[in-house]
């Protein structure tokens, strides 16, 4: 078994729904809700299987130790999707903060983060990211996110 | 004096002997601190930078 990052399949399925909102969700004449979705980010074992074809938040083979909680991670969303610095043709969004475990003991190896929207009752996955195995002993996790704009922003659509 | 978090508690930064180890992985830089008290680690931080995201690419001549 092995963690592959990638966009995942049913993300692009949900967006056509409108289930995620990055940024406040445009009012219209069926829905009232304008604020945006709370995302989470998990990190899973090296032995799990999570890639394209997740399609929410799963606790089967999330890591688990000493100062970390399942589920994740709430990532900080301060900047809304934006399609700026181009033609405009590309729409991108990065969190606003890097996803941090403070003082966590993670003696297992991890290898991957699932990003997804923890507001949908689904838990509906965005994307999976993978770094290499990892272990962290009495220590800090971070992943820091890249650069917000339209060549290396966090999910970009063109 | 800083202390730093470890295993065997709260100790003295001097105490410690940290060292950094780089890797490339194919969309992240990973920088490892492993901290040793007296040759045994007693803390271990990593910190992932993700070098780029995840596109959904389109046709736009197509829409």
């Amino acid at each position: 078994m092995a963690n592959t990052q990638a966009v995942c399949d049913s993300f692009r399925v949900d967006l056509l729904n409108g289930t995620h909102a990055f940024g406040a969700q445009g009012a219209n004449g069926t829905r009232t809700v304008t604020t945006k979705d709370v995302f989470k980010a998990a990190l899973y074992l090296a032995s799990a299987t999570i890639n394209r074809s997740t399609t929410g938040y799963s606790a089967t083979g999330e890591v688990s130790g000493t100062g970390y909680t399942a589920g994740g991670v709430t990532v900080t969303n301060a900047t809304a999707p934006a399609n700026t610095g181009g033609t405009g043709i590309i729409a991108f969004w990065t969190p606003s903060a890097s996803f941090a475990w403070t003082t966590v003991t993670l003696s297992t190896a991890f290898d991957a983060v699932l990003l997804y929207n923890s507001s949908n009752t689904a838990t509906a996955s965005v994307a999976v990211f993978t770094f290499g195995s990892q272990t962290v002993t009495a220590g800090n996790f971070t992943l820091t996110m890249p650069t917000n704009d339209l060549t290396t922003g966090l999910i970009r659509i063109s | 004096m800083s202390q730093v978090h470890t295993t065997k508690g709260l100790i003295d930064r001097d105490r410690l002997v940290a060292r950094d180890i780089v890797s490339e992985e194919d969309n992240a830089r990973v920088v490892a601190t492993e901290w040793h008290l007296d040759g045994e680690l007693v803390r271990r931080d990593v910190a992932v930078s993700i070098l780029r995201g995840h596109a959904l690419c389109g046709e736009q001549a197509e829409i």
